[in-house]
């Protein structure tokens, strides 16, 4: 684990920046998070060595957009390329936050920080150069959507760190696109701060080639009458894991969430989610699938909690599991933490198979079995994807990687 | 009364049909002809074997044959696989249709359609041309458009249901048609509605099987033959007028004839 050994001795990075300072000097006494704790005791040792066996690379080599762009007003970013953005217009702007405003978010977020609950984002920000950092300020409405790309380059780690401030009665669709290259590393950490009453709409798709890894990390705080919509996909990846925390900050916020991940062969994609509640009325309504095929292991531990603050919080948490060979293996593990007494939650897990019947159903209209699987398989996909915010050239594109898949 | 001279060549042949599922026989030696342009129904208390043995004409891969043979127009197809027995012309449909979430009812029917078609070597049909088709059939179990927009079965009423498995039959165009309790939960307009659909569908090329435990569909379609069935064997058959006996004298009736035999 080179990235660990320079970590140690204080190496990884030439002129460091006050974050990545404090969070090597975070990382420094324990490197690595514990494997025995709940967040990181199903992660697969092996795979997240591997992970770690990549230099560092800051410069980010050409990128090819796997997807031409919709419409021209669509605003379209690529991380570590053109970070330098600022558009006034007459509905809204979106501006770049100042080196300050950075450093005084990222300082109060890290200090909130458990060494085991966040070591992805600590590794993000400890490796993640000035270049590699995209940070936003967005106001106004009629914001066209927005398009987000990160990726990895072939035998290197990349890490890459997005922070978003969304601004009182804002209104975005904002579409994030997590690539990785053959033999690849991505931390990918982000921020958003949803200020009252605005509104986010959010989708993250991430998938990898041959043995591409991912630590993807989210972190969200939302303010009072804030949506937070996340749409979630994350496939073809050896080794991912991605990281939902989401502080409702003073309650009556809504939080709808609904993810999937496939994975194939032998790899090895969690997610894990963490819900606070930290005020009254706070609504939450997730939904995470997996499917797994061949050897490969698929993992959701999910969180909500409810504190006594809390009261008259509805929160709604299923996990649905779908396994393809009797090698694969599924771990869910969705749960409530609650203390306050007048709220409505509900929690829930199914792992099962194909339906034969519907399979049979199928085939006696002449569906072959191989065609009846995939519309039964296209059906499970449906209720995710169509809530990631994705025009018809993207969904094209999604349709041919997840039939390849 | 099978055996008498039939100008054409029949279209299904079960014969000394044996099967089991889990190693529980099922069906004991089961043996039915259907020419083109007859009607058969089949009788029996629940658990005798009549959905299983429709199920065994359509290929259900629970069940294994463990004798006897299934001709279809001449040709063994006990080991076709469901989707082959379909395309060439067998249709079931189900005592319970299946509900299918996230599958749009118009996909479903476009595809099945398609296969079937290709069998035939006829053109497969886009979209805009299925639709066309479709709405004409339609028509026949006075379905209304919007059916087509859901997804398959799923929350249709239990009529509605009954209604979509013969509007595939419609679209499919079988050659024989095994119809497994199509009439049950069904109040008496769906059932009129059902049992004109499949009249329409059906001539004097095709076959229709019949599985109920009602007169009130022989009633509307009126069976050349009715096989009353019981353990897994065809213990009588008889014409029409065998299902109106077994309407006044119960299955305890048939039970004394098996004891006679």
């Amino acid at each position: 684990m080179e990235i660990i050994e320079k970590i140690k001795t204080n190496k990884s990075i030439d002129n460091q920046t006050e974050i990545q300072k404090i969070c090597l000097d975070k990382l420094q006494s324990s490197p690595l998070p514990n494997p025995r704790s709940e967040q990181w005791r199903l992660s697969n040792k092996s795979k997240l060595s591997n992970f770690l066996d990549y230099s560092v690379n800051e410069n980010n080599s050409k990128f090819d957009i796997p997807y031409p762009k919709n419409s021209e007003s669509n605003i379209r970013l690529i991380i570590g390329e053109n970070c330098q953005i600022k558009l006034i217009e007459k509905n809204y702007s979106i501006r770049q936050l100042s080196e300050d405003e950075l450093q005084k978010y990222i300082k109060e977020q890290i200090s909130c920080f458990n060494q085991n609950e966040n070591w992805s984002d600590l590794l993000n920000l400890s490796l993640s150069c000035k270049n590699n950092i995209l940070g936003l300020k967005i106001n106004g409405s009629k914001i066209p959507p927005i398009e987000i790309f990160s990726y990895a380059s072939s035998n290197s780690l990349n890490a890459k760190t997005l922070i978003i401030f969304l601004e009182k009665n804002c209104n975005v669709e904002l579409l994030q696109v997590n690539l990785g290259e053959d033999t690849s590393s991505l931390s990918q950490s982000t921020f958003f701060y949803l200020e009252e009453n605005s509104s986010l709409n959010h989708g993250v798709v991430s998938y990898g080639v041959n043995k591409s890894n991912l630590l993807n990390s989210l972190n969200v705080i939302q303010q009072k009458n804030s949506k937070y919509n996340l749409g979630s996909l994350h496939f073809k990846f050896n080794y991912a894991r991605f990281e939902i925390r989401i502080k409702q900050s003073e309650g009556n916020a809504k939080t709808n969430i609904k993810g999937m991940q496939i994975t194939k062969k032998d790899e090895q994609i969690s997610t894990y989610t963490k819900i606070d509640f930290d005020g009254p009325n706070g609504f939450l309504d997730q939904i995470n699938k997996s499917l797994a095929d061949d050897k490969s292991h698929a993992i959701f531990e999910g969180s909500i909690i409810v504190p006594k603050i809390a009261q008259k919080t509805d929160a709604s948490q299923l996990s649905r599991n779908l396994l393809l060979s009797n090698r694969a293996q599924i771990d869910t593990k969705p749960q409530l933490e609650i203390i306050a007494d007048d709220v409505k939650c509900k929690h829930g897990a199914t792992i099962s198979q194909l339906n034969e019947e519907e399979l049979f159903y199928m085939r006696t209209r002449g569906i072959t079995l191989t065609e009846a699987s995939k519309l039964q398989l296209s059906s499970y996909f449906q209720e995710i994807i169509s809530f990631i915010p994705v025009s018809k050239d993207r969904w094209d594109l999604l349709d041919k990687l997840l039939n390849e898949n | 009364m099978q055996s008498k001279m039939k100008e054409s060549d029949p279209i299904l042949e079960v014969d000394n049909l044996s099967a089991s599922t889990d190693n529980l026989p099922i069906l004991k030696g089961v043996s039915l002809t259907v020419y083109p342009g007859e009607i058969h129904a089949i009788m029996g208390r629940n658990g005798c074997g009549k959905s299983t043995f429709s199920k065994i004409i359509a290929g259900h891969p629970s069940y294994t044959i463990t004798n006897g043979e299934i001709k279809f127009l001449g040709e063994n197809i006990n080991s076709l696989e469901p989707e082959e027995r379909s395309q060439s012309g067998i249709f079931l449909g189900f005592q319970y249709p299946i509900e299918i979430p996230g599958v749009s009812n118009l996909e479903f029917l476009r595809v099945s359609t398609n296969a079937r078609r290709k069998f035939l070597n006829k053109e497969e049909l886009d979209t805009f041309d299925f639709e066309e088709l479709v709405k004409e059939k339609l028509e026949i179990v006075k379905m209304d458009q919007a059916f087509l927009s859901r997804s398959v079965n799923q929350g249709f009423s239990g009529g509605e249901k009954k209604r979509n498995e013969i509007l595939q039959m419609a679209l499919l165009e079988p050659k024989i048609a095994i119809l497994d309790e199509t009439d049950s939960g069904l109040d008496i307009d769906a059932l009129r509605i059902v049992a004109s659909g499949i009249k329409r569908i059906s001539n004097a090329q095709t076959g229709i099987i019949l599985i109920t435990h009602y007169q009130r569909l022989l009633d509307e379609i009126k069976p050349n033959y009715v096989h009353v069935m019981s353990d897994g064997q065809i213990i009588k058959t008889g014409e029409s007028d065998l299902a109106l006996e077994l309407e006044k004298k119960g299955y305890e009736w048939t039970d004394n004839f098996i004891k006679e035999t």
